[in-house]
């Protein structure tokens, strides 16, 4: 009898450690698939060196930045061309996106902080919506959009239209806000996506100027 | 008796360990689940909002009729809800094309939830998470109607956006 009971809680013990297990192994996998659902659509945030997840892995990275030429609001062609010798931050943004608002202020005055140094910023919106493009009236009334918030986050750099049309050469621009960091020689050197902090953004900064962290 | 009392432990033995056995096999097939779902959807193409139910509804034909539209938002991320607090900000809107048979009575929606951002505590989003419904009157013409009703919505998490977007929201509607 006593052997029976010793031979039952053994084995009780032993389903017991089966049953976590099979729990531990079920969220394991379960946060894995999350992982790489959340990483296949929003590329896979590293830590920089401060251990804050700010940096995106992105094929440009190390590359020189795709060239572009797109009309600002008042029609005037921008190139990135235009900007050669200079670090810059292409900043693609949209008005309807939250984070995006946020961080606009910090980028004006990072911007005003930073432009005697030889640094611009480009902000490129990047509306992602269904505009055709020989939709004339949505098109007034999506610079009247940009135009509005423009005015509003008083944005003292130029601000460019149709940065959907630079998605698949800047890698998707799958969610807003997204920058990419070039320093005076046209190399990307930082790739941030989504909102971090002012702090990582100048940090970056100075790295595109060559200033260092 | 000695030898009867052996003979009943190994009994107590085997049945125990074809009960662990059993459901050892058990867990560890549970435990493949997530992955065994995942090759079935398509990772890149996942939607943030996937419309849920009804797939059929049988309404009195002519007559304004209440159906509640069903939805879910993908974890961790929101949708803004359809009075978001600001101009900028893309309410989530349902629609009917003209041409399907059905007419978009009314739509009433969820209250948002307020959501604030880390990153900014003085903004205030209104926001749906997680399952909401959309309760609809709609009002169908005699016959079976293939509607595919629209959704439009602008989806975030905490720190980035998605671009806005519409899904179909099929619907097989009987007006008798």
């Amino acid at each position: 009898m006593k052997r029976n009971t010793l031979v039952l809680f053994a084995v009780l013990v032993i389903l017991a450690i089966f049953g976590w297990s099979g729990w531990a192994n079920w969220q394991y996998r379960k946060q894995a698939a999350e992982r790489a659902l959340a990483s296949a659509e929003h590329g896979e945030l590293v830590s920089d060196a401060g251990g804050n997840a700010s940096q995106y892995l992105s094929p440009l990275k190390g590359k020189p930045a795709p060239a572009f030429t797109l009309e600002d609001l008042s029609g005037k062609k921008v190139s990135l061309a235009d900007y050669k010798g200079k670090a810059v931050l292409i900043n693609f943004w949209a008005t309807w996106c939250a984070p995006c608002k946020i961080e606009t202020p910090w980028l004006v005055e990072l911007r005003n902080q930073y432009a005697g140094q030889g640094f611009e910023v480009l902000g490129i919106s990047t509306e992602g919506d269904d505009l055709a493009p020989d939709d004339k009236a949505a098109w007034v009334k999506e610079k009247a959009e940009i135009a509005k918030f423009v005015k509003a986050e008083k944005m003292p750099y130029p601000v460019l239209i149709n940065g959907d049309s630079l998605s698949k050469p800047y890698g998707g621009l799958d969610s807003m806000p997204t920058s990419f960091y070039v320093d005076r020689s046209g190399t990307v050197v930082a790739v941030q996506m989504g909102l971090t902090s002012k702090e990582d953004m100048e940090a970056n900064i100075r790295k595109a100027l060559g200033a260092g962290m | 008796m000695r030898i009867r009392r052996w003979s009943r432990v190994p009994d107590a033995s085997c049945v125990s360990l074809g009960l662990a056995a059993v459901l050892t096999a058990a867990v560890v097939a549970g435990a493949q689940s997530p992955l065994i779902d995942s090759p079935s959807r398509s990772v890149t193409k996942t939607e943030a909002v996937e419309y849920l139910f009804p797939e059929q509804i049988s309404v009195p034909a002519g007559k304004p009729s209440p159906v509640a539209l069903h939805f879910r938002i993908r974890a961790g991320l929101h949708i803004n809800s359809h009075t978001p607090p600001a101009d900028y900000l893309i309410p989530t809107v349902l629609s009917i094309p003209e041409d399907s048979g059905v007419k978009l009575h009314s739509a009433s929606y969820p209250e948002g939830a307020e959501l604030t951002l880390p990153a900014d505590p003085a903004t205030k989003l209104s926001v749906y998470s997680g399952d909401f419904a959309i309760q609809a009157k709609i009002v169908a013409s005699p016959g079976d109607h293939l509607v595919e009703a629209k959704l439009r919505y602008q989806a975030c998490d905490q720190n980035a956006c998605l671009p806005p977007k519409t899904i179909t929201v099929p619907i097989d509607v009987v007006g008798k």
